[in-house]
């Protein structure tokens, strides 16, 4: 049978419409939501966190959505981490992005080099920078532009468990924070003290995988004092003999004392990092490591999963007594992707949920810290040993913000692992670092306004 | 040895030439959506291989840039290394794996529909999820795999924490999806004329010998079809590695596996893209898979013509 042309073009047409038709659809409704105020327009508001951070991210929403009579948020929680950002990407590119998006404060610079994000100029965001901390508001900044508002914060502080150490014969009270923060050798002393192994010799305790939860390569390089970054220079300096030492004392050395497989196999079957096992399996709180350096978040997950657990606090250790004690920072922002089709109504959101009405309620319900400055003055906000980590703030580091951060974090993590596993000396690794980030670095320098 | 079977040219005549032209309109949302979707993106990534590009804005010139730039990036032969160990156990051992299932499925026998069902249920499970479940059978303190070592006295293996048994552990963990191919290899034990089989009996020939000189030739087309098209698959594995290894904690992600020893090419095609924004270097890489996947296809379809079968011959 043959068709007229007529007809085979009719044919034709109305194939393509049905193609047209489910391919399209994929835009944003303006329905109402419940909750919101009439006639207000909707902000869509992407969140790669979970629960129990989003549940106080609803509630902060809604308390925006009951008193806004322009805006109407809708809070999606969508797949990615804090250096995975391949759905926002996609969904910008395809005209689907979200009004604001939840971001890791370090990466800010890197998505914004990248041209990911709008210039928050325009909205004057600029006049915002004295109510943050100063070191979290660097981070929102590219090339002296803002281009997020920042969230919350966090520090990082050594947390030890007092029934091991009891258990061992040792006296945890030389640990107090208020005896300053303890030298290396002391924690090390301890540690070895908590180590114990099954009848087939695995080990089944461990006092301190320095390496563990947040022992990263930049907690160690700053605790030696060490520099990561050469501003005047634009490049990284991962190669730094401080970091280079810190590598080789806290991962290289002291992997090698517990016994490098042994201890891997340790770590693989108490503490597993991709995927980690779930919380209330993990390793310090089951009692299965005495010491280890993590952040204020844990905070809640003892009354929760451990109530009675005696721990304490201290502050990270130090190569040499009498040395000055650090920390670093980090944290989320929030930012107004490329494309957004309502980024007034972004913005407007984005000043409550990243300023004081939205940071109190955060603070209050999850435990993080906040960077707006007036609410670190506030303590009835800090229950328990969260004012710790309030008083570690002021003193707290943060990462070189890069618009190479993820490749230089990544690159960091490999010359860590090679050093927990002893199949590359330190300050190799870490030249070889340098040598891959400054190559890619070197298209964005110089990075000053 | 037989011949393939050699190819003429189709010559259309005028009423050929019409019912194409009459076909063309219907099949055009196709031809648009392939023109639009594979191939202006496969184009546009030629492109983008010679530029710098975030994925945002306008790209800029880089020339050779990215391609030389491969040449000295650790990471990048570290991933192909990984990738081509992969595939270079995984296939093989999933064509052996998979003919033994079709095998056990063209058994004789009453349960055989429950046999089918039961080989081929991993196959049906995502990928996501049967990672999951081999994480716990792997775990070195307290998995099923190596308790079961442990009855025999060989010492547990640290399979997921250890660079040494990192990779093996994923082509372990791909003979679980097997049941696929295991069907295809299935359809052709079916074709196979059973005439064959009762001669060669006659003949006096034993089960080995029955595989060996009739099976497995008269096969051997399926097995060539399965092992192009596993390469094709292996070289792309990304899923167990993302899964295994796509973890992030508090701050930043850690290695792609224990000395980056999962870091599989597309996963580190993946990381440039959309963690590094570095849209140009991962298109320099998809190139580059490209051409190796053409080079590995040819290389398979060209040692063909000494061991495949072609029975119309």
């Amino acid at each position: 049978m043959t068709l007229l042309p007529g007809r085979a073009l009719k044919a034709s047409l109305i194939s393509l419409v049905v193609v047209v038709c489910a391919c399209g659809g994929g835009g944003q409704t303006a329905a109402p939501l419940p909750g919101c105020n009439a006639g207000t327009s909707q902000v869509l508001f992407w969140t790669s966190h979970t629960p129990p951070d989003t549940t106080s991210m609803q509630h902060m929403v809604d308390a925006f959505n009951k008193q806004s009579t322009t805006s109407c948020v809708k809070m999606v929680a969508v797949p990615g981490s804090e250096t995975d950002i391949a759905k926002l990407t996609t969904a910008v590119r395809g005209g689907t992005g979200p009004d604001v998006y939840e971001l890791d404060r370090f990466t800010v610079a890197e998505r914004a080099a990248a041209g990911v994000l709008e210039d928050l100029t325009p909205f004057g965001a600029a006049s915002e920078s004295s109510n943050y901390l100063d070191f979290a508001w660097k981070e929102a900044l590219f090339k002296g532009k803002p281009y997020a508002l920042p969230f919350d914060t966090d520090a990082r502080a050594l947390f030890y468990n007092k029934d091991l150490l009891q258990a061992a014969g040792v006296d945890a009270s030389a640990l107090d924070i208020s005896k300053g923060a303890p030298t290396i050798d002391m924690i090390r002393t301890m540690a070895n003290k908590l180590n114990k192994k099954d009848a087939s010799g695995k080990y089944t305790t461990i006092g301190f995988v320095p390496w563990l939860s947040q022992g990263w390569h930049y907690t160690w390089g700053f605790a030696y004092g060490g520099s990561f970054f050469n501003a005047s220079a634009c490049k990284v300096t991962p190669d730094d003999p401080k970091i280079v030492q810190a590598f080789k004392d806290m991962f290289y050395d002291w992997s090698g004392a517990l016994g490098v497989n042994a201890v891997q196999t340790f770590v693989s079957t108490y503490a597993p990092t991709t995927p980690a096992l779930p919380t209330e399996q993990d390793a310090f709180l089951t009692g299965h490591i005495g010491f280890v350096v993590t952040g204020p978040w844990v905070l809640s997950w003892f009354p929760q999963y451990q109530p009675n657990l005696h721990y304490g606090i201290t502050y990270i250790p130090v190569p040499h007594q009498g040395d000055t004690p650090a920390t670093w920072a980090g944290g989320w922002s929030v930012v107004i992707p490329k494309g957004a089709k309502n980024s007034k109504g972004g913005y407007e959101f984005m000043k409550y949920f990243a300023g004081e009405p939205g940071q109190r309620v955060y603070t209050k319900e999850t435990q993080h810290m906040p960077t707006w400055k007036t609410l670190l003055t506030d303590n009835s906000l800090y229950q328990g040993d969260l004012g710790l980590f309030v008083k570690l703030l002021p003193t707290a580091h943060s990462r070189p913000a890069l618009p190479v951060g993820s490749l230089f974090w990544d690159q960091l993590s490999t010359a860590q692992d090679a050093a927990t596993r002893q199949s590359q000396d330190p300050a190799t690794a870490l030249k070889a670092v340098a040598a891959t980030t400054n190559d890619k670095l070197s298209q964005y320098c110089p990075l000053a306004a | 040895m037989i011949a393939a079977p050699r190819l003429r040219r189709v010559r259309l005549n005028e009423q050929d030439w019409r019912n194409l032209r009459t076909a063309l309109p219907f099949i055009a949302p196709w031809i648009i959506g392939f023109l639009a979707f594979t191939v202006y993106p496969i184009v546009y990534s030629l492109y983008l291989s010679f530029t710098h590009y975030s994925g945002f804005g306008d790209a800029t010139a880089a020339g050779l840039a990215n391609y030389q730039h491969m040449a000295k990036d650790p990471l990048f032969w570290q991933s192909l290394n990984n990738t081509l160990y992969y595939t270079a156990l995984a296939v093989p051992i999933g064509v052996v794996v998979a003919i033994a299932l079709a095998l056990m499925m063209n058994q004789n026998v009453r349960e055989v529909a429950i046999y089918r069902a039961a080989f081929y249920l991993p196959s049906i499970i995502p990928l996501f999820a049967l990672t999951f479940i081999f994480i716990v059978l792997l775990n070195p303190g307290f998995g099923f795999v190596d308790y079961v070592l442990g009855l025999f006295k060989i010492p547990a293996v640290n399979w997921l924490g250890d660079a040494r048994w990192t990779r093996l552990s994923v082509v372990l963990l791909a003979q679980l999806g097997a049941g696929g191919p295991a069907l295809i290899f299935l359809a052709g034990l079916r074709a196979v004329p059973s005439e064959l089989y009762e001669s060669a009996v006659l003949d006096g020939a034993g089960p080995l010998r029955r595989f060996y000189k009739i099976t497995l030739p008269l096969i051997s087309p399926v097995i060539l079809f399965d092992l192009i098209y596993g390469t094709i698959l292996g070289i792309q594995i990304f899923t167990p590695a993302f899964v295994l290894a796509g973890g992030t904690s508090g701050g930043g992600a850690y290695t792609a596996g224990p000395e980056n020893s999962l870091l599989f090419y597309v996963f580190y095609l993946y990381k440039n893209a959309f963690q590094y924004s570095d849209m140009g270097y991962a298109s320099a890489m998809a190139w580059v898979l490209f051409v190796i996947s053409v080079v590995l296809a040819l290389a398979i379809m060209r040692s063909s013509r000494y061991w495949v079968h072609y029975e119309a011959n």
